[in-house]
């Protein structure tokens, strides 16, 4: 435990951190058992303080929630399994049927203990936080950050180590007949796959790659019918500079 | 740690479900789809999370829309708690308040909260609470936890919780150093978690 950041358990469970000094703590909890335990009592003390504001919400709410609930499915259990994908740079659509399939798989994988929300978003998988962390440790680590009519998208990735992570933040959640599918784009030859993905329900997606980016120059994010496409809807296609 | 004390039913409306239902048991219901079920966690949940919400967002339209939100998300999560993890009031308090804070930060508009001296004048949270605190054993119950912490404590904390600052905002507010603020928010939560650890 390191108590610079131990003491940030109080702010933590009372969200009244920032965004990066969340993402700095919530890091720290993946490897801090006693500050996660620690968490939970505080967040519980919290909770205590809601008795204070009890006030019953107006009545048409609850139909308006319960009609909303009707009309969405819950999602399923968490299911560990891998949660990096390979990247392929084939053209195959057969692997990269594959892929989608593992992407989408890994869209599945988001947040554990509820949360938040985009924060929620953060605080998933603990296998997520140790890649972003190893990636960044990479000595040719490079990110690009661009804001999108898709909300916002930042690549980290290191060509030497063969490895990235997307991250989008705030992109419009698509309907059930609709994805989003990343695309590798050279200046050579057509873009090729790298998968499908959708956000969580905020809107916000972490997701860990690998493969080889030699002659890749920009990465694109694009629309794209459930299933994926052979080449990106070029009205959709967002690109982020490498 | 002991959970029994939140996982009491604290609205006392006990329509619908029959009592012997835990709110374990009926996330765990609704996870596998039951609209019933749910119905029951919104009915024996929504007045905690609503009143929470409306105290921090302050606009009683936001406050439902913001509530609907959590619903719909606790819904959608329903499969994804995880029970050994914690208990579900404070899961749905958390994802609530999560939210509601997001929504002041993202819209509560740069006039309101930069105008500190009318912020300082106005917001009293700990006792403008009080005012509107049910005389129902949880509420006194809880006065009694919140008496626990220092007054300069319970300051820095319902700032947070139901002001929706971040602790920095808290600082700035109160003129104190962030190190000062971080201690103390993180004491006086300690404070209470003890008190209510020993009550339970």
């Amino acid at each position: 435990m390191t108590d610079e950041l131990n003491v940030l358990a109080g702010a933590y469970a009372l969200d009244a951190l920032d965004d990066d000094e969340r993402a700095v703590f919530e890091e720290h909890l993946h490897s801090c058992p006693e500050c996660t335990e620690e968490v939970r009592g505080l967040r519980n003390a919290a909770a205590e303080l809601s008795h204070l504001t009890e006030v019953g919400p107006p009545p048409q709410l609850r139909a308006a929630v319960l009609g909303a609930v009707a009309q969405s499915r819950p999602l399923p259990p968490l299911v560990d399994g891998a949660r990096v994908l390979p990247l392929r740079r084939t053209r195959s659509a057969a692997l990269w049927q594959g892929l989608a399939a593992a992407c989408a798989l890994i869209a599945i994988v988001v947040s554990a203990w509820g949360y938040s929300e985009h924060r929620q978003a953060q605080r998933s998988a603990d296998a997520r936080g140790s890649v972003v962390e190893s990636l960044l440790a990479a000595p040719d680590v490079r990110a690009t950050t661009t804001t999108m009519k898709q909300g916002q998208s930042t690549l980290i990735y290191s060509r030497r180590e063969h490895r990235l992570v997307l991250i989008g933040r705030g992109m419009p959640v698509l309907p059930a007949d609709e994805t989003y599918q990343l695309w590798m784009m050279s200046a050579t030859g057509e873009p090729v796959s790298g998968g499908l993905f959708r956000p969580d329900p905020n809107g916000n997606v972490e997701l860990p790659a690998s493969g080889d980016l030699d002659g890749v120059d920009r990465m694109g994010v694009s629309v794209e019918p459930a299933g994926g496409s052979a080449q990106p809807t070029p009205t959709t296609v967002q690109v982020l500079k490498l | 740690m002991t959970s029994m004390w939140f996982e009491r039913s604290s609205s006392g409306d006990d329509r619908a479900e029959p009592a012997t239902r835990t709110l374990d048991e009926l996330v765990a219901s609704a996870a596998r789809g039951d609209e019933a079920a749910f119905a029951a966690l919104y009915d024996q949940t929504s007045a905690r999370v609503y009143g929470m919400v409306l105290r921090v967002v302050r606009d009683p339209a936001q406050a439902a829309e913001v509530t609907q939100d959590v619903y719909l998300e606790v819904w959608r999560q329903s499969a994804r708690f995880d029970a050994d993890k914690g208990s579900v009031l404070p899961w749905l308090l958390m994802i609530a308040h999560r939210r509601a804070v997001d929504r002041v930060r993202s819209a509560q508009s740069s006039l309101v909260r930069d105008d500190k001296y009318a912020q300082l004048n106005e917001e009293r949270p700990y006792d403008s609470v009080s005012e509107q605190v049910q005389t129902s054993l949880d509420a006194q119950r809880v006065r009694r936890v919140l008496a626990d912490p220092t007054p300069a404590q319970r300051e820095a904390v319902t700032l947070a919780y139901f002001g929706g600052y971040t602790h920095t905002e808290v600082a700035e507010l109160l003129t104190l150093p962030l190190g000062t603020v971080k201690t103390r928010i993180r004491d006086g939560l300690i404070r209470m978690r003890d008190a209510l650890g020993v009550m339970a």
